[in-house]
C-alpha cells in the first residue's frame, strides 16, 4: 500500500465521481481538439484560397529603366532588353527550398504590336501579353470571360478597354505580327492592367515575337501560411541572380490578416473551453474534499501528513485528467473527422495521428486538473483535525 | 515516569458568542499497561479528552506528555509521525474506507513508510489473523457485519505496533455478542501491554479495565 494505490482505487472503485471528472475534463479536451483541427483546416483552406487569389510574388528582370508598372511593380523588358529572365528559370524557382509553398506559378511575356482588326479599323499599337493560360486563369480567380478561353495557340482573349477601343467582337479575326487570331473570349472588366492587353500562349507569343525562352515577368502565387514570404524571396533571389524578386506586401498583408482573425478566434474560443474546463475540475475536487472531510480525519488519525493528503487528492485528479486528456483526444479528432466535411471546408481531409496533439491534450488535462486541484487540496491538508474528527 | 501526563489540561470552544468549555482543568497520569475506561454522559467531555490525548485536538491550557514528549509542542509533520508511531485509534462508527479492501484499510498507516509491498502484506495478514479475519482480506468495507467492519478498524490500529489504543466507544454500534468479542481483543492487547483508554457509555464493561475515569462537564469526577 502507497499513497498513489489510496488515489487510483478512489478513481478505480468511486466510478460515478471519476466519470464525472473524467466526462468534464474530457468533453473540454474534444472541444479543444475538435476545434483546434477544424480551425486549422479552415485556416489553410483560406490561406490557400487567398494564397491563390492574386499573386504575392512578382519575379521581373533586374534593370535600372522605368517601364511598365504591373501591379504595383515596374516592368522592365517593353523595349525588349529582357534577356535575363528566361523560361528555364521557372525551372529554377521551382528548386527552392520552399517549393512546396509555390502554388501558382504564372510567365508572362509583353510585347508591343500593331493590331490590325479585320474590320478594317486600322493598325492600332497594343501590348499583348504571351500566358500560360492553365497558370493565369488559376491566377486571375476574379476573370469572368464572354465567350471561352483560347484552346488553339491562334486563339485569343481580350481585355474590356481593348475590346471598348478597338469595337472587337467574339469570334472576329486580328491580325498581330501579320499573324492571325480568333477572339474567342472578352474579359469583363477587371479594373487592372489586364483590360488593356491582349492575351495569347505563351509560346506562341515568344515565336511569333522572336523572343524564344525569354519571359518578361512571373508573377507567383506562394502558400504563405506556414512560412514567411521573406523567405520564399530570399531563396528565389539567390537562384535567379539576375532578376528581381519582389514581394506585393499589400496583399501578403491583407491575407495574412484574414488568416489571423481565424486563429484569434479559435484562441479565443479555447481559452473560454479551458476555463470553463478549470471550473468544472475546480467545482468536482472541491465538493469532493468537502464530502471526505470524515476521510481526510481517518488519514489525520492514522498520522498522514499534510503533504500526504494533498498528494492523494492531486494525484488523483491528475490521473483522472490525464485519461481524460488522452480520451478526449481521440473523440475530438472523431468529431473533426466528421464536423470538418459537414462544413465543407476540405471534403478530402485527411487527419494524420499527430504525437503532438496528443501530447498537448494530455498535457492541457493534467495542467487544467493541477491547477484546479491546488487550492481544494491544500484546504484538504489544512483542515482542522478537530474539524475533521467532529465527522467522525 | 508515567507515560501519559496532564496537568490542569483544558479545551474551550466558542460555540457561537458562547464559549463553551468541553475540558475543564484535568490533571491524569496514566501507567504503561493500563486499561482506562473513560465514562460519563454525552458532551462531558471524554471523546475531546480522547482527541487531545491522540494529539488531534491542541489544548487551550496546558499541555499533553506522553512518553516524555510534549506532543502539542512538536511540529506539525512530527505530531504526524507521533500519531502513527504510538496511537491507534478505534472509532464507534469504525471509520474504515470504503472504497479500500480490508487488507487496504488495515495497511493505510503504511502507506506512508518505506516497507516492502511483501512486508506491509505480511504485517497486515499477521494482524487480520490475531483478529480471526485472514479469510476476508480481499473483501470490501460494506460486505463485511458491523463486528467484522470493527476488527478491521482494530487491526489497523495495531499494524504499527503502537504502545496506546485510543477506542471511542468502540462497542456503541454493536450488539451485546459482538461488543463481548470487541471487549476481549482488547482486553488481550492490553494483557500484550498495550495502554488502552476507552470511552464508553456501557458500565458493564468497566470490568474490562484496571481503572475508571468518570468525567461530568469535562471536568474529573473521580
Amino acid at each position: 500500500m502507497k499513497l498513489y494505490n489510496i488515489s487510483l482505487q478512489s478513481i478505480r472503485r468511486r466510478k460515478a465521481r471519476t466519470a464525472f471528472l473524467v466526462t468534464g475534463l474530457l468533453l473540454a479536451v474534444a472541444s479543444f481538439v475538435t476545434l483546434f483541427i477544424v480551425s486549422e483546416n479552415v485556416n489553410q483552406s483560406v490561406a490557400s484560397d487567398l494564397d491563390e487569389f492574386g499573386a504575392n510574388m512578382l519575379i521581373t528582370p533586374k534593370s535600372d529603366g522605368l517601364n511598365l508598372n504591373y501591379g504595383g511593380v515596374s516592368v522592365t523588358g517593353l523595349t525588349f532588353e529582357s534577356g535575363s529572365l528566361k523560361q528555364d528559370d521557372i525551372a529554377l524557382i521551382k528548386t527552392i527550398k520552399n517549393r512546396d509553398n509555390l502554388s501558382i506559378i504564372a510567365p508572362k511575356l509583353f510585347a508591343a504590336s500593331k493590331i490590325d482588326p479585320a474590320g478594317g479599323a486600322g493598325e492600332k499599337n497594343i501590348i499583348v501579353s504571351g500566358v500560360d493560360f492553365k497558370e493565369e486563369i488559376r491566377l486571375k480567380k476574379l476573370w469572368q470571360v464572354n465567350g471561352k478561353y483560347p484552346a488553339k495557340e491562334n486563339e485569343t482573349v481580350i481585355g474590356s478597354e481593348v475590346n471598348k477601343v478597338l469595337g472587337l467582337g467574339l469570334n472576329q479575326k486580328i491580325n498581330l505580327n501579320n499573324e492571325e487570331f480568333i477572339i474567342t473570349g472578352i474579359l469583363n472588366e477587371t479594373g487592372s492592367q489586364d483590360d488593356g492587353l491582349i492575351f495569347i500562349d505563351l509560346t506562341k507569343a515568344q515565336i511569333l515575337f522572336n523572343k524564344q525562352n525569354q519571359l518578361s515577368l512571373i508573377e507567383i502565387a506562394a502558400r504563405c501560411y506556414d512560412c514567411p514570404i521573406e523567405e520564399i524571396v530570399r531563396q528565389s533571389s539567390e537562384k535567379l541572380p539576375g532578376a528581381k524578386v519582389t514581394a506585393i506586401k499589400q496583399s501578403i498583408e491583407s491575407k495574412m490578416t484574414a488568416i489571423h482573425r481565424f486563429e484569434h478566434f479559435s484562441l479565443g474560443i479555447s481559452s473560454v473551453i479551458l476555463i470553463i474546463s478549470l471550473l468544472i475540475v475546480f467545482t468536482n475536487v472541491n465538493a469532493s474534499v468537502n464530502e471526505r472531510t470524515r476521510e481526510i480525519g481517518i488519514f489525520m488519525a492514522v498520522g498522514f501528513k499534510r503533504w500526504h493528503i494533498i498528494k492523494i487528492i492531486i494525484l488523483e485528479v491528475l490521473i483522472a485528467s490525464f485519461a481524460a486528456g488522452i480520451l478526449g483526444f481521440f473523440i475530438g479528432v472523431a468529431a473533426a473527422k466528421i464536423i470538418t466535411p459537414i462544413l465543407s471546408m476540405n471534403e478530402s481531409l485527411e487527419i494524420n495521428f499527430s504525437y503532438i496533439l496528443l501530447l498537448t491534450s494530455a498535457g492541457m488535462a493534467v495542467l487544467a486538473g493541477l491547477l484546479a486541484s491546488v487550492l481544494p487540496a491544500l484546504k484538504a491538508a489544512r483542515l482542522d483535525p478537530t474539524v475533521a474528527f467532529r465527522s467522525l | 515516569m508515567s507515560l501519559i501526563q496532564i496537568d490542569n489540561l483544558a479545551k474551550e470552544y466558542k460555540s457561537g458568542n458562547e464559549k463553551v468549555i468541553a475540558v475543564n482543568n484535568i490533571s491524569l497520569e496514566i501507567e504503561q499497561g493500563e486499561f482506562i475506561s473513560l465514562m460519563g454522559e454525552s458532551g462531558s467531555g471524554k471523546s475531546t479528552l480522547l482527541t487531545m490525548l491522540g494529539g488531534l485536538n491542541k489544548p487551550t491550557k496546558d499541555k499533553v506528555i506522553i512518553d516524555e514528549i510534549d506532543i502539542y509542542n512538536l511540529s506539525a509533520n512530527r505530531l504526524a509521525d507521533f500519531r502513527r508511531e504510538y496511537i491507534g485509534f478505534v472509532f464507534q462508527s469504525f471509520q474504515l474506507i470504503p472504497y479500500l479492501t480490508v487488507i487496504e484499510n488495515v495497511q493505510l498507516p503504511l502507506a506512508t513508510n518505506s516497507h516492502s509491498k511483501k512486508l506491509q502484506a505480511e504485517l497486515a495478514s499477521s494482524i487480520l489473523n490475531k483478529v480471526h479475519l485472514e479469510s476476508k482480506g480481499k473483501r470490501l468495507i460494506n460486505e463485511l457485519s458491523g463486528g467484522e467492519q470493527q476488527r478491521v478498524a482494530i487491526a489497523r490500529a495495531l499494524i504499527n505496533d503502537p504502545m496506546i489504543l485510543l477506542a471511542d466507544e468502540p462497542t456503541g454500534n454493536l450488539d451485546s455478542k459482538t461488543s463481548e468479542d470487541i471487549m476481549n481483543i482488547l482486553l488481550e492487547l492490553n494483557q500484550t501491554g498495550k495502554t488502552v483508554i476507552m470511552v464508553t457509555h456501557n458500565p458493564v464493561f468497566k470490568k474490562y479495565s484496571t481503572r475508571n475515569i468518570q468525567l461530568s462537564d469535562g471536568k474529573l469526577i473521580c
